[in-house]
Parts: structure tokens; sequence; C-alpha cells
């Protein structure tokens, strides 16, 4: 399988260390961010000093909902559509994160241990375009 | 700080596209509807309004600007007058009361209009306008696609994890909303459903069914407000405006509106709703002990569990018994949204905020009918919206 791979959107996750997402955090009050923002936006923060991590690996399963019809655009997807699992991540990096899940809704259990993965959202002029997603570990 | 009164308040009914409710009409002529029932409840004049605040839509009317209180000003007849057009999501009719009544109370202007309406695209509502990779919202949506019934489903499978709530007792929430809305003339849906049809309609985002989260509708509704010492020329029981609020979302907020933020060391919720909620009790007075009914922003069942207990109105985890009990209901203890809700009529998104305002006003004056809370005193309303905005507001009588 040589199937050409581009992000969905361009500069915010890497498919190294098995997928991370590229974010910061603030070396001052330990606030972890994805996307990096320009400054901290903590506002009990004494001085913004935002440093590049990765965030990927390890969480925990807050919570999840399915997106039962297709959602509208900006979202894109392939044709037919296929309910999808939508998870909501405790990284144990101390991030939150939403995404895709990998796996059936009847798999799924608030608390699970999961991992990030990158992979296809949708296919376009032979390209397959990816985010990230979570799958149970 | 003059006290302001709710003099009139009026409402067309609320409908989708092309049904025998609301047909083709415009964002325009549905508030002029709701604008002229108001007024001649108000007793009062297009001339003697002072001045406008109303709900910006995205979706309809407003000259692509969202100016839809100068459209409404033109359709009126052009007096002049200062005209402030508010955005603030589904949010925006709650902000458009606040400024209002702030402008009443701060002595610039004595009689005040307030209106929202909406004619709202098919389907669900598209969270993100714009392409811009900028745009949090749109990197949601492109990177994840997790449209709004989407984040409601995931607070209600949390709710259910922490609580045991069943799908049942989700439903249960559905039976009573349409419940109060038989009989209500401006609701769009005014039909009872049993608790095995909301269990058999189909999910729209797992756990929440279609039965159990508000559909787009076109509707508007206005308020004529002014000073209490005013009102005396108008009316001898006027309903008085015991504060109203607007919030936002703080920084420890931790639901999952973007893509992502800090887990937090505590419990996860609507930290603008609760805001708003908790300054407009400080600023009354007045306790949620002390509340007869409540209108919310119910754009799903969850949130008639979720929020009475976040404001303190009830105790954790006692949301799923009152409503079995058959406690939420109008004759109930701790009554919610008696009007049938969003779940009843449908979210015309900006003019829910007015809406509400509409229904405290004739359950203040026990003009309710069918679904009339007994000997009501005080209502509570709130609405939030898109971008962590949220209001609320206490009429009393
Ligand atoms: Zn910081």
């Amino acid at each position: 399988m040589s199937e050409l791979r581009e992000p969905c959107v361009p500069g915010l996750f890497t498919e190294e260390e098995g997928g991370r997402l590229l974010g910061a955090r603030c070396r001052s009050c330990g606030t972890p961010y994805f996307p990096a923002p320009s400054h901290c936006r903590n506002p009990a923060c004494a001085g913004s000093e935002l440093v590049a991590e990765a965030f990927g690996g390890a969480g925990t399963l807050w919570s999840y909902s399915v997106a039962n019809f297709a959602p509208p655009a900006p979202h894109k997807f392939d044709a037919p559509f296929r309910p999808y699992v939508i998870g909501v991540v405790d990284l144990d990096a101390g991030l939150r994160v939403v995404g895709q899940m990998l796996g059936a809704a009847s798999e799924m259990r608030v608390g699970a241990r999961v991992e990030l993965v990158i992979d296809p959202i949708s296919h376009e002029d032979g390209k397959a375009f990816t985010s990230w997603k979570f799958r149970l570990a | 700080m003059q006290e302001v009164v709710v003099l009139g308040v009026g409402m067309h009914r609320f409908g989708k596209t092309g049904d025998a409710i609301v047909g083709n009409k415009s964002v325009t002529e549905l508030c002029r509807a709701a604008v002229d029932m108001a007024l001649k409840d108000a007793g009062v004049s297009w001339r003697q309004i002072e001045a406008v605040s109303a709900a910006s839509s995205r979706f309809s009317g407003g000259k692509g600007w969202g100016l839809n209180g100068n459209d409404i000003v033109e359709d009126l007849g052009c007096t002049g007058i200062p005209v402030f057009n508010l955005s603030a999501g589904c949010a925006a009719g709650g902000n458009a009361f606040n400024v209002g009544y702030s402008m009443v109370a701060g002595g610039m202007y004595d009689m005040v209009l307030v209106v929202g309406g909406e004619v709202m695209p098919k389907g669900m509502i598209q969270t993100s306008g714009v392409e811009d990779i900028n745009d949090p919202e749109f990197l949601r949506q492109r990177c994840v696609g997790m449209p709004g019934p989407a984040f409601w489903a995931t607070l209600a499978r949390r709710r259910m994890h922490d609580h045991g709530t069943t799908e049942a007792q989700l439903a249960r929430v559905t039976v009573k909303a349409r419940k109060c809305a038989v009989g209500n003339p401006y609701a769009r849906f005014q039909k009872e459903v049993s608790i095995d049809e909301v269990l058999a309609s189909p999910y729209v985002s797992d756990p929440l069914r279609l039965f159990e989260i508000c559909p787009v509708s076109n509707g508007a509704a206005a308020a004529v407000i002014c000073s209490a010492a005013m009102a005396r020329r108008f009316t001898r029981k006027p309903v008085t405006v015991a504060t109203s609020t607007v919030a936002t979302i703080g920084f420890d907020d931790a639901l999952p509106r973007s893509l992502a933020g800090p887990v937090p060391s505590g419990a996860s919720f609507h930290t603008e709703a609760k805001a708003a909620v908790m300054r407009a009790f400080e600023r009354a007075g007045i306790g949620p002990r002390e509340v007869s009914f409540t209108e919310l922003q119910d754009n799903t069942c969850y949130y008639e569990l979720a929020f009475p207990e976040e404001w303190g109105l009830c105790e954790p985890g006692e949301a799923e018994h009152l409503v079995e009990a058959g406690e939420t209901a109008p004759s109930g203890r701790m009554p919610i949204n008696p009007s049938g809700g969003f779940v009843s009529f449908g979210e015309a998104t900006t003019a829910m905020g007015v809406f509400q305002i509409a229904e405290l006003t004739w359950q203040l004056r026990g003009e309710a009918g069918a679904r009339q809370v007994p000997g009501a005193r005080v209502g509570l309303a709130q609405t939030n919206g898109l971008g962590g905005n949220a209001t609320a507001a206490i009429l009393k009588r």
C-alpha cells in the first residue's frame, strides 16, 4: 500500500513517534496548549513563557459521542457516510483533546485507556487526508 | 439605577420554512409580527420607542452584517432612534435584552424595544462559516467533525457515567416538555409524545435521539421594556426585571468546546451559564430556592438535568428523580421550561433570549393557560451561545 498521505490541515501534527500533536506549554504556569498560541492565555499567569511540546501517547477516554449523521461543511468525509465515534480524551500529559475514535460505539466505555494515532479521515485526488484519532489501548 | 419593567411582549409562532405556520416569511416579517404584538400588549406606539436593542442573526436578514435591528426600524418606519445589534451566537437575544435593560436601568432611555428573530437554514447548524486555519471552530470541524449534537451527546454520556442516568430518563424530559407545549399557541410542536415514541426516534448523536434535540426553527419574539416610573402611565401591573446578566467562560472551563485544553482538577460544566446565573442571583438578592420556575436553554434534554443542579435549584444527582416524580412539570416543585422549551419550539437561535422573556412575562401575569405555573412569582431565564457566551435574567411580579 503506497497511498499518498497528507495532513488535512498542515502544521498541526506529525506522524513521527507514532503520532504527535504540535502544541506548546507555558513554562511559567504549566498550561498545555494545542494548537500552540502566540502567548500564554492564562489570566492568572504572570509571565508567558511558551515552549514547543508535542503531545501524544496514552490517555483516558473522558466521554464520547457518535456522529450518526454526516456533519455539515467544513467537515469532509468519504461517501457513503459511515457513523464514527468522537472521543474526548484526557492525555496523560495533561491535555484534554477531542478526536475521532477508531472502533465502534459498542466497544467504547468512559474511562477506557486509549492512545493517539494519525489516520485518514477522507480521500481526494488519490490522496489520503489524515488527522489525529484515538484507538483503544 | 432606575427600576426596569417589561411592559409588553409578543411572539410569532415558531415553524419551519415552507410549513403552514411560517411559510416563506422573511425574518423581518416574523419580527414585525412579534413587535406589533408587543407594542399592542404594552399600549405603546412605535413613535414612543426611544431605542432598539436587537439580536444579530448570522443566518437571515441584517444585510449580511447582522443589522437585523436596522431592518426592523426601516420596516416600522425610520424615526432616527439608535439601534444596537448584538451578536453572541445563540445567546444574542439574551444579550440584546441585557443591553436594553442596562440602558433603561442606567437612565439613558426610558422606553426600549428588544427583538430577535430567525429564518434558519435546514439541518445541523454549520458552526464555522469560514475556512480559516486560525479559526479553532474551523479546525474542529475539519480535523474532527464534531457538530453541536455531538458536543451535547458527549456531556450526556458523561452524565450517564457519573449519575447512572438512563436513556429512558432522558426521554422522560422530552415527554414532559412536549406535554407542556400542548395548548401553547406559539410552540412549533403542540402534540404530546410517548416515551416509546421518543425512544424509537433515531439517534442524532448517540446517546441523544431526534426527539431529544431541538431542531432549528423560524420564529421571532419582542419585548417592550421601560422604566418603572414611566410604566405607571401604561399599566398598574408591570412585570419587574429583578436583574439581567451576561457572562463568558472562565479559563478553567473544561468542556470540549475547542480542539484541546488543560485537563481540569475538578468537575467539567458550563462556566459561562453558571457565572451568568450566579451573578443574577447575587444582583437580584434572590436565591435559587425562591425561583418559581425556570426557562433554560434546552438544546437537548441533558440540560434540564444538569443545569438545575449546577445552579443550586436542586441537589447534585437529584434531577433524574425530580423528572420522574413530575416535579419539573408546571405544577411540580421545580418547574423547568413550562413553555415546552427549545425541544418543543425548535431553536430560532438569536430569538431565544427574547422568547424566554415573553414566556416569563406571561407566566408572571398568570396568562399562560394550561401550562401556567400556579402562583408564579419569580422566573429565571438563561441562554448560552457559541463563543462561550451566556445570559440570565430574573423577572418577578
Ligand atoms: Zn502561563
